[in-house]
């Protein structure tokens, strides 16, 4: 069974197209105007011989239209990330509509119930995890190991999550020999340089600080990670009312600025390099400026910024599917349901963050991955929306069972029933007496022991041994 | 309402024109302006502290109404003799080192100046040697700490160990906070104090005064 995305969306839009194009003024606006703080001299330079203007006592980079429109227009409209296996693979653009998950929480709430600082066993089994999840359609690194040395994260990282699931791995980076020796590895799994670029199964993310400044480490990395070649996304993460202005339009201008500030800059190192227009737009909680991951407002946020991606026709990296709760629990359930719908009812293209995350994004529980895979079959079936066709108007059905008959056994109840709805894995729909008799059992159990069978069962394909020996070979601080 | 009382009010709603033009007003009647550093302004942020630990105010209300305090201050500071300006207490504070978050930390350096106490903010990226150097120099009553990052958190540990080799730790009370900080953490690196937000770390801080005199 493949994975369950690449549905189209698009059928909710906050935004009129007038509305967009307004946004779209005022980002050029703030561009020429007010511009972004890089303090990088290699970015600086790239951007001043592409015809920015640049303050070098300030270090304020001002980016005119015409220059950010050259590169959206030079940015490829269509990226695929890859899958180890064929099956795994998404093709980015348009409405199509993938979810899956995100980091990095530096917490995991496990199968017991303790919380605990995360480590690279958590690295392991969180991949095997999703591996095994269907409706979670991407791997993008959720947890830190804790107890590594700081030069060997990066490799541990994405190679404990390479073992592990088959499916496109994306990962935050913390170092440059972190990004070349995690692209070797690839590189070597893939059968090649070329193969690798041809086909990516890693890509990579780089941040950008609200408000519009990149920052010199970040920048050196993003820097790298296009020269590769390797699918890149740039994430800001305004905070309306604290890093972004507290008008849900006002952090819209600003995380487009940002974005394509992204997209500018890597367009000049490597023209054409795969790149995701990045969104992580939230808000605070204004009684106390503490960051957000589960308002109603970050759903439309990213809804919004999805469409503002369409009208670039640029594939975009979005937020969406995570709480402020610290436990999997109700205010979850209704949190993350409702900004993953809205999110991808928009139509974007890879909603990350959207499975496992709880206390806004400090840390990850085993069992909320499976009940986000369940958030997530909901919300792909609201995606497929209602077919109308011939078949299924049913007017001759309707006509042979007649009024006061049943549709049970049907031909036509039988060929569509399995399609034609979500079957739930969490969800107990049963009666009252029968939910007693196993136990009465809330959604958070049922999804403990869900996850808690398939750690214990699942088998992800692995890497061949051969290359795993070679691996080990070349980078001895690989913990295999 | 006394001339007292409304300046009092113009502060903690956070109307800054208004706010330093009652202030000249009551310098105009002869207030003396100790009194209304006092019983006006500071005794404004009291309120204003109060009024956010209950939920009535939130945190862009609270950092309008100290910014408003400072501009009053500022009219008055200048009159008032060296002596007789009693500041509740002396602190240094920093984010540590590799840390570049500074919202939280600016927003506790305004509510301890709004609270009487004399800040001198070291700004981000502190190095270990530097928050020795400045305990060592301005031999505050207190030095507080801010991280955001569960990476940069460790440098707390660093700076306390580091007055301790200098022989300087006794001197100086050690308050820590910022996201990435836990009460856990504060007492396991042997710091005095932990607050979770502005309003804790000024009622700490006043506390601390209290208990050193």
């Amino acid at each position: 069974m493949g994975i369950s995305g690449g549905l189209h969306g698009g059928q909710y839009q906050p935004l009129s197209q007038e509305q967009i194009s307004q946004i779209h003024k005022a980002t050029l606006e703030v561009l020429s105007n007010t511009g972004v703080e890089i303090s990088n001299k290699t970015a600086q330079e790239l951007l001043e011989s592409a015809g920015a203007r640049v303050d070098k006592e300030r270090n304020r980079v001002y980016l005119p239209a015409e220059l950010v429109e050259k590169s959206i227009g030079s940015a490829p409209s269509e990226v695929l990330l890859a899958g180890r296996e064929e099956k795994n693979d998404l093709l980015l653009g348009g409405k199509r509509v993938y979810l899956g998950t995100g980091g990095t929480a530096l917490n995991v709430l496990d199968l017991n119930n303790t919380r605990r600082p995360s480590t690279l066993e958590d690295c392991r089994n969180t991949a095997k995890l999703v591996d095994a999840l269907d409706n979670i359609h991407f791997f993008v690194l959720p947890v830190y190991p804790n107890e590594l040395p700081k030069e060997e994260v990066d490799v541990n990282r994405f190679y404990s999550a390479m073992q592990n699931t088959t499916k496109h791995i994306m990962g935050g980076v913390y170092t440059i020999e972190g990004i070349r020796k995690v692209i070797k590895i690839a590189e070597k799994i893939a059968g090649g340089p070329e193969k690798l670029r041809k086909r990516p199964f890693i890509s990579m993310i780089t941040c950008i600080m609200s408000p519009l400044k990149f920052d010199d480490t970040y920048t050196e990395l993003m820097l790298e990670v296009a020269r590769q070649g390797i699918p890149l996304a740039t994430p800001p993460c305004p905070m309306a009312g604290a890093t972004g202005p507290v008008t849900l339009a006002g952090t819209l201008v600003q995380q487009n600025a940002e974005a394509l500030a992204g997209i500018v800059l890597t367009q000049q190192v490597n023209p054409g390099t795969p790149m995701l227009y990045s969104a992580v737009p939230t808000t605070v909680d204004i009684r106390t400026m503490d960051f957000l991951f589960g308002s109603v407002e970050m759903g439309l946020l990213n809804a919004a910024i999805s469409q503002v991606a369409q009208f670039y026709n640029l594939p975009i990296y979005s937020t969406a599917g995570v709480t402020d709760s610290k436990i999997p629990d109700v205010q979850a359930g209704y949190e993350k349901a409702t900004t993953a719908m809205l999110c991808a009812l928009a139509g974007s293209n890879y909603v990350h963050d959207c499975a496992g995350l709880i206390e806004r994004g400090m840390t990850v529980s085993y069992a909320q991955y499976v009940i986000d895979n369940e958030i997530n079959g909901m919300v792909m079936r609201a995606v497929r929306g209602i077919e109308v066709n011939t078949e299924s108007l049913a007017v001759d059905v309707i006509n042979k069972v007649g009024p006061a008959g049943n549709y049970i056994a049907e031909q036509h109840t039988l060929k569509y029933m399995r399609s034609e709805f979500f079957l739930p894995q969490v969800s107990d729909r049963q009666s009252y007496h029968r939910w007693m008799e196993e136990g009465e059992k809330d959604g958070w159990q049922r999804a403990n022991e869900i996850a808690e069978k398939i750690l214990a069962n699942h088998k992800p394909t692995p890497i061949p041994v051969e290359i795993e020996g070679q691996l080990a070979e070349e980078i001895p601080e690989l913990r295999l | 309402m006394s001339l007292l009382d409304e300046l009092k009010e113009l502060v903690v709603k956070g109307d800054m024109v208004n706010a330093v033009a009652k202030t000249q007003e009551a310098l105009d009647e002869g207030l003396a302006p100790g009194k209304l550093i006092d019983e006006a302004l500071i005794a404004a942020m009291d309120v204003v502290g109060e009024m956010y630990k209950s939920g009535e105010l939130f945190v862009p209300e609270m950092l309008v109404a100290a910014q408003t305090m400072q501009a009053c201050m500022e009219k008055l500071e200048p009159l008032v003799a060296a002596d007789e300006l009693k500041s509740a207490g002396k602190v240094v504070i920093g984010t540590v080192k590799d840390d570049l978050h500074d919202i939280g930390k600016n927003l506790v350096a305004m509510m301890l100046r709004g609270a009487g106490f004399e800040v001198v903010d070291l700004g981000v990226d502190v190095a270990v040697e530097e928050f020795v150097a400045k305990v060592k120099e301005l031999k505050p009553d207190i030095l507080g700490m801010s991280a955001l990052l569960t990476t940069t958190v460790p440098q707390m540990d660093l700076v306390i160990k580091a007055l301790d080799e200098a022989g300087l730790r006794s001197q100086v009370q050690v308050i820590v906070g910022g996201a990435a900080v836990t009460p856990e953490f504060a007492k396991n690196i042997g710091a005095d104090g932990y607050a979770p937000d502005a309003a804790g770390a000024v009622d700490w801080a006043k506390n601390c005064m209290i208990s050193s005199n």
